[in-house]
């Protein structure tokens, strides 16, 4: 089953670290926001597969929202 | 030949019915719990406490049948289990729901017991564990129902009417936050009163998918057509511990235990009482030289604050609460050479340590909890500020916010802030009340002001930059003007902080102000009742 990897932030997608089919670690950075003026990563939280990506760099996130899928 | 004075036969009775007590809702019930990956209450209890240290009241308490000669027909003890029990050798008293008789609804308890429950613990000043599993409030419908007169209060037709509501307890409930300890394990669906007293509690967990905790369930929330959703989606552990609602979520039943036990070991048994210190088991004077380069010197870079609290507190004593709510502030009870203290510190992660609401409304249940039970405060600060925006304007982050200021602000417990890098804003004004004496260190790190540099500069220079033909350029040339000032000795040159430590130091510090400031812990009471 697929699980999301959600922003935990109000930001803006700075960076994407990642694409679809890598394998990532926990802890891995899949992506780079900012907020605050400062750069947020972004962490798998558990091992997989990128699935999806879900934004693209220069869009805004909300917290919670859905940036990629781990399958 | 049996003494005909003697009262064997009525002891022989007590006897049997105490065994019926323990058959909780019969077999058929009791199975259908532990087929559900449940324990019963009495296991709970059991798997809680110190080994044979549960001393049961009313246990014979139920509804009872009895035949024209007055003797016992049938019993079904009420669905709701307590008594008094040692965790730790310390005394507590342990209220456990029984979901195997009618499902712990209300309708088929005595809420005398409940009652007695929370009145004892205030009364005798013992903390006081719920072991949470029912429906809680006033019911179901049902029991309007003529049809329906099979519970303990039933039969008789006292119910065959409404009520205006009155949540049984309350006052000792909402009372006993100030007084003792309270600890909610919801251990299966907790719905409306079961719900309200999860939350009204100084820690609170849930056990990932075996519980859920709502106003409502699924089958009434469905019903009004608006969404679809399961009681995982609706109160499941993932949600209520984002929103804050619930503290801490673990993965069985044995853990919640566990955590239980774990967050009691910091507290004192009631207010009034001192925190006991546990036996040092870490050098109060260790160093760690690794948190000279902890801190990246660029300021748009992040960096990981646990590994920081584990360094300097005691070894392995970082208890953390709230860890999925109000993420950019980190909260937990650890120990400094033995002594409970209340940790708080910015995790640049999330906002870079920006508070929202959420992290607000952390931050005053909080430093309520160190205020009532009087832990001495320690604070490693990373705060930037109030997060701005729509979102956070939207969410009234200046009342929760100023809200959790007045907390600090009025909070007497002693307090001890390590400035570890941005200190901005009145956000950043609320890292200690800066009106007492400050028992106060800055790390070489330590950035402040009313506002970072990088976000002012074109607020104050709107009229030059726009003038400018390359208001780019003279937006550079401004903001490495500023920053040159923006260096933390010129700040200690005018005493505007106190003293700048060498990171490494940082514990022998903090061990020092714990012991330091122990006996001064209940020179003063708390300023004001806990809300939950």
């Amino acid at each position: 089953m697929s699980s999301p990897i959600e922003s935990p932030v109000v930001g803006t997608v700075w960076k994407i670290e990642t694409e679809v089919g890598n394998a990532v670690s926990v802890g891995d950075v899949v992506m780079i926001l900012e907020s605050m003026k400062m750069e947020i990563p972004v962490e798998a939280e558990e091992a997989g597969v990128i699935e999806k990506i879900a934004v693209n760099e220069g869009d805004t996130v909300s917290e919670g929202d859905t940036l990629a899928t781990i399958l | 030949m049996t003494d005909p004075e003697s009262w064997q036969p009525e002891l022989e009775e007590l006897s049997r019915r105490e065994a019926l007590a323990e058959e909780m809702g019969g077999d058929e019930k009791v199975s259908r719990q532990h087929g559900r990956g449940k324990l019963d209450v009495r296991q709970r209890i059991e798997k809680l406490v110190d080994a044979g240290s549960f001393h049961e009241i009313g246990k014979t308490a139920g509804s009872a049948t009895y035949d024209e000669g007055g003797n016992l027909i049938a019993f079904s003890p009420a669905n709701f289990v307590f008594g008094r029990a040692t965790i730790d050798q310390r005394p507590v008293v342990i209220a456990g729901d029984d979901f195997t008789v009618r499902g712990g609804a209300a309708d088929a308890s005595i809420a005398e017991k409940q009652i007695a429950a929370e009145a004892m613990a205030g009364e005798l000043g013992l903390p006081i564990v719920r072991l949470l599993d029912g429906t809680g409030g006033g019911g179901s419908v049902k029991t309007l129902d003529p049809e329906h007169q099979d519970g303990p209060n039933g039969g008789d037709g006292r119910r065959l009417r409404t009520y205006v509501p009155a949540n049984p307890a309350w006052d000792h409930v909402v009372a006993n936050l100030s007084r003792v300890p309270v600890v909610s394990l919801c251990l299966g669906p907790v719905a409306g009163l079961g719900a309200a007293r999860a939350v009204t509690s100084h820690f609170s967990v849930m056990v990932k998918g075996l519980s859920q905790l709502f106003v409502a369930g699924p089958v009434v929330v469905n019903r009004l057509g608006g969404e679809q959703v399961t009681k995982e989606s609706l109160g499941g552990s993932k949600v209520h511990t984002r929103n804050g609602a619930i503290d801490v979520e673990v993965t069985s039943e044995d853990e919640a235990f566990a955590v239980a036990r774990r967050f009691l070991s910091y507290l004192p048994s009631r207010v009034g009482e001192l925190a006991p210190r546990a036996e040092p088991t870490d050098d109060p004077d260790r160093t760690a030289p690794e948190l000279r380069a902890t801190v990246p010197r660029d300021r748009r870079k992040v960096y990981k604050m646990r590994p920081i609290i584990e360094a300097v507190v005691d070894e392995g004593t970082f208890f953390e609460m709230g860890r999925f709510h109000g993420r950019s502030l980190i909260t937990g009870l650890a120990r400094l050479d033995g002594w409970p203290v209340a940790l708080m510190a910015g995790d640049s992660y999330h906002y870079g340590g920006g508070w929202t609401t959420a992290t607000a409304q952390k931050a005053t249940r909080f430093v309520d909890l160190a205020e009532t039970f009087r832990l001495p405060v320690v604070h490693l600060v990373d705060n930037p500020g109030f997060v701005i925006g729509s979102d956070n304007e939207d969410a009234a982050a200046i009342r929760h916010g100023s809200h959790a200021l007045a907390a600090i602000y009025q909070s007497t417990i002693p307090w001890c802030s390590v400035l570890v890098r941005k200190v901005f804003g009145v956000a950043g004004a609320g890292h200690s009340n800066a009106h007492r004496w400050q028992y106060r260190y800055a790390w070489p790190s330590g950035d402040w002001g009313s506002l970072p540099v990088e976000g002012g500069v074109e607020a104050a220079y709107t009229r030059e930059l726009a003038a400018s033909d390359d208001p780019e350029a003279l937006l550079d040339e401004i903001t490495d003007r500023l920053n040159l000032v923006r260096d933390p000795f010129r700040t200690a040159d005018a005493f505007l902080v106190e003293e700048i430590i060498d990171p490494a130091c940082t514990r022998p510090l903090l061990c020092e102000f714990a012991n330091l400031v122990a006996p001064l812990r209940d020179r003063d009471t708390a300023s004001s009742p806990y809300r939950p």
